[in-house]
């Protein structure tokens, strides 16, 4: 089932949750909303499910209407951040749950719950625990039973919000990944919310980026990270480094760089932002060319494939951080306390003015 | 009832269903069962005209009954603040046997009904009873005084100052005594300058408390007192003396005072709580 | 009046409530037992012991005489109707109240609760006053209306209820609100979205979470129906065997110096609080476990 948000705007008290939120999310497809605390992205989740009332806009399931709808009544599976089991029930009667209360008429038989709960506990690999009680399960055998619960109801639509949100680093990493695998075998359109850049680039088909209660980004995770809109977009997924500089006549300065910026030719004279990843920086031991900024190396961390190293522009005093192979780090024998030269392979300017609402 | 109008559309959005019937039910049971009665009070005593009602206020049976009521339900809560203290530190932070059972016992004089307390007291402290006896070489009467008055109070709101004190004490973090223990504070200067501001908020509230509930009891203190005008006789007996009499607009002059004070009462037990909460969360 | 106490912290802090050492010195720990426990056994448990013995004091026969004297009788029935009434209505109010309180956020809450917890502050015989000034057939706002009607309320077993009806309103309400509000509505969000209609919602989930509260709730209303002394007594008249409840018989049989009989009367409601505290014991361990 498609998705489709026109215009949804919500305040709480003098707040303004979400202004004039327009998104589509085609039939099947697994979309992270990504931003940061208060950007609003739960409030939309919510608004989806109809546990929130909009103050404008609509909420389309597959050409329908169903923004006045309740929530009872739009068959969406929700699993919520502290998951909401039911405590007084065992597992299998929360997973039974959604079906027991339909009315008599749509009721399904006994023996086609049990069979229907036991499919649900195979899927999430906990048969054994049928008949425990949830506070006898663990963070991460919690999550999946609040997944089965609302797969039980057979929706047509799966909103997550936070999913992994409440769990340690190793049980998050395992059961994003069995999420993802989940999703490629049964593809229910699916929406979940979070915070974390990293789950979002690994899970998600499509990445809705929001901040302050807009849309900044939507996109791939190979589209977003590689283009990133806007100097936000840019902070908000990985690391980067800021340079101050300025454009002039298709060049950029900064300090002593020159480089070529064609796209920016019509910017005129004026200060820049420019933003360059830390694995997109080239070092070199000699000033051979004009286009390297003199740097001291401050820190080094050589565990794993991948060298950080912090650095001090000589000229600014700015740090700067860069990753480079071991085999690089290796072959130019880097030390601490060390000068050398650093140069930009691959960068983005923004004009600053574009971007201040 | 303006009130019943604002809250529904003050209303937050939820989902959550039945807002309406159930706030609906809500405030025609209480307006028919609380607000209207109770406005009967004030409607009945506005008929008597200010001057007849003070005359009635400033009579020396009313002041001497308001002082007997006051007076001992300031010692009262007093007492009890001091002992709840201490039985909520005893209970919260040691173990001995009967702990438990003591812990379990604590909420009897809430359960129990104020005339079985009343007749019990005033057996036990009648000069020859079990613990008025040994008062009585002393020369010290308990039963049919106002110091029998101030015993049955401390029963009736013996709870209040424990049940407040003890959640607080209980999760007051204890790294905060040890952290005021590693830099060199004694444990009296630890309970002075630590402990005792963190318990004071709830400390006052369960004062308070009592002090709300002695001040309005009338089923205990009725047997131990003597009842005796301008002695030992307590405002609630005053107006119900009255209502005996057929004296309805003296007694109902009374209740408006002793509601007066209630509500005053509530209003700064809840303007406390309220200024307790904000300082707790600017920390 | 317990429910009046705020419980705000009570349902919070379940989960810190590891072992808290003790810094103070053996001296203090014993002197501070000792004072505790003297002032416990001084002002509770002497007068509770002394109930049973002074029920007892003339042997089991007077004791069984004065619980089955028909006036006795009488008044326990007369309790017992209170109760019946009592008990559900304020019950079913108690839920219906704290379900709006606790799952909802609207202005003016803080005064709503304050109404609810009005009973509470107010000196019970103002409280049987009230509704004299209501309903007495002499002095009344609704006298008129009551003589016409040939209606009896004040001096007769309604105005009992009333009175009764008042005092204990607060009880049930003020032990839900609490925990309902410690509760959130996550779970009752969580059953909307699998489909469950709002009665449904309440009926499998809100009440198997609270209905221990709730049971403490009742019992305490109960315990209070059956024990209230003041405000019944200012609406009874005292007519034997007609408007007399069970406390108010003590009263009777105290004052004629019946030591014995209003002793073994007062040993029943003594029971019936017993059990109480037993129940609330029960009600706090249980919702204890279900916070860890």
């Amino acid at each position: 089932m498609s998705i489709e948000i026109s215009n949804i705007s919500k305040t709480f008290d003098s707040f303004k949750a979400l202004s004039n939120i327009d998104l589509k999310i085609n039939t099947g497809e697994l979309v992270a909303l990504l931003g940061p605390s208060g950007s609003g992205k739960t409030t939309l989740l919510r608004i989806i499910a109809g546990l929130e009332t909009s103050d404008a806009g609509n909420i389309i399931f597959d050409g329908e209407d169903n923004t006045e709808k309740s929530t009872q009544d739009r068959k969406v599976g929700f699993v919520f951040q502290h998951y909401a089991l039911f405590k007084h029930m065992t597992v299998f009667e929360n997973i039974a749950f959604g079906l027991k209360v339909r009315p008599s008429k749509l009721r399904p038989g006994k023996e086609y719950i049990e069979k229907k709960v036991h499919e649900l506990l195979a899927l999430v690999k906990m048969e054994e625990l049928a008949k425990r009680y949830p506070s006898q399960l663990s963070g991460g055998q919690r999550q999946r039973i609040a997944l089965a619960r609302a797969l039980a109801v057979e929706p047509k639509v799966l909103l997550l919000d936070e999913p992994f949100g409440a769990l340690d680093a190793k049980v998050r990493k395992d059961l994003r990944r069995w999420l993802r695998k989940l999703h490629d075998e049964y593809p229910i359109t699916s929406v979940f919310v979070t915070h974390d850049q990293e789950e979002a680039l690994d899970v998600a088909d499509r990445i809705v980026i929001l901040n302050q209660g807009r849309i900044e980004q939507i996109g791939t995770p190979e589209e977003v990270y590689d283009n990133p809109a806007n100097p936000f977009v840019y902070n908000f997924l990985g690391n980067v480094n800021l340079f101050h500089g300025r454009v002039h006549n298709g060049k950029i300065e900064l300090g002593g760089l020159k480089l070529d910026v064609p796209e920016n030719t019509e910017a005129g004279d004026r200060d820049v932002i420019s933003y360059i990843r830390p694995h997109d920086i080239e070092i070199s031991l000699e000033p051979a060319e004009n286009g390297f900024i003199a740097a001291a190396i401050i820190f080094i961390r050589a565990v794993g494939p991948i060298v950080n190293l912090e650095m001090k522009r000589i000229d600014t005093g700015d740090y700067i951080e860069v990753e480079i192979s071991k085999e690089i780090y290796k072959k130019l024998q880097l030390k601490e306390k060390q000068t050398v030269y650093v140069k930009p392979k691959d960068f983005k300017v923004f004009i600053p003015e574009d971007y201040i609402i | 009832m303006n009130l019943s109008i604002k809250p529904i559309k003050l209303k937050q959005q939820s989902v959550i269903p039945g807002f309406g019937l159930t706030m609906g039910i809500t405030i025609l049971y209480i307006t028919l069962l609380i607000l209207i009665p109770v406005a009967m009070v004030f409607v009945n005593s506005s008929t008597l005209g200010l001057k007849s009602f003070w005359e009635i206020a400033a009579s020396p049976r009313v002041l001497a009954s308001l002082r007997v009521s006051f007076g001992t339900a300031f010692l009262a809560a007093s007492i009890n603040a001091v002992f709840g203290l201490l039985m909520a530190w005893v209970l919260e932070r040691y173990s001995f046997p009967g702990k438990k059972l003591i812990d379990g016992l604590i909420d009897l004089p809430f359960a129990l009904p104020t005339a079985v307390a009343g007749i019990s007291l005033t057996t036990l402290y009648a000069p020859n009873g079990w613990l008025g006896r040994l008062f009585e070489p002393l020369g010290i009467k308990i039963s049919y005084t106002p110091l029998g008055i101030t015993v049955a109070l401390i029963f009736i709101s013996f709870p209040f100052v424990i049940r407040t004190v003890q959640p607080v004490l209980h999760s007051f973090d204890t790294e905060v005594e040890e952290a005021a223990a590693c830099l060199g504070a004694s444990r009296f200067q630890t309970f002075r300058k630590i402990i005792i501001p963190e318990l004071l908020p709830a400390l006052i509230t369960g004062f308070a408390l009592s002090f709300a509930r002695a001040l309005g009891e009338y089923g205990s203190v009725v047997f131990i007192s003597g009842n005796m005008p301008m002695k030992t006789e307590i405002t609630p007996l005053l107006i119900r003396t009255k209502l005996e009499q057929y004296d309805y607009s003296g007694g109902t002059a009374v209740a408006a005072i002793m509601l007066i004070i209630s509500f005053a009462m509530l209003l700064v037990i809840n303007l406390f709580q309220w200024w307790a909460g904000n300082r707790h969360k600017m920390r | 009046m317990a429910g009046s106490i705020p419980l705000k912290t009570k349902y919070s802090n379940e989960i810190n409530a590891r072992k808290k050492p003790s810094g103070d010195s053996k001296l203090v720990r014993i002197v501070l037992i000792a004072i505790a426990v003297l002032f416990f056994v001084i002002m509770l448990l002497v007068p509770l012991i002394s109930v049973f013995v002074k029920a007892f004091e003339q042997g089991t026969k007077v004791y069984l005489a004065a619980i089955s004297d028909p006036i006795a009788l009488s008044a326990i029935k007369l309790t017992l109707l209170t109760i019946a009434i009592v008990v559900p209505v304020n019950t079913i109010f108690g839920i219906i109240a704290a379900w709006a309180v606790s799952k909802f956020k609207f202005k003016g809450k803080n005064i709503l609760i304050t109404i609810i917890d009005l009973p509470f502050a107010i000196s019970p015989v103002v409280a049987g006053l009230i509704f004299v000034l209501l309903f007495s057939t002499s002095h009344g706002l609704l006298a008129p209306v009551l003589n016409e009607l040939g209606l009896k309320i004040i001096f007769a077993p309604p105005g009992i209820i009333l009175a009764t009806l008042f005092v204990t309103l607060p009880f049930v309400a003020r032990e839900l609100i609490p925990l309902m509000e410690s509760q959130g509505t996550a779970e009752e969000e969580a059953a909307l979205t699998l489909g469950a209609s709002g009665f449904k919602t309440f009926w499998l989930i809100t009440l198997p979470n609270i209905k221990w509260a709730l049971l403490y709730g009742i019992m305490l209303t109960a315990a209070r129906a059956a024990g209230e002394f003041g405000a019944v007594s200012v609406v009874s008249g005292h007519i034997r065997g007609l408007t007399n409840t069970v406390p108010l018989h003590v009263e009777i049989l105290y004052n004629e110096y019946k030591f014995s009989a209003a002793f073994a009367v007062a040993s029943l409601l003594t029971v019936i609080a017993i059990i109480n505290l037993i129940i609330k014991n029960i009600s706090d361990w249980k919702i204890s476990q279900q916070f860890k």
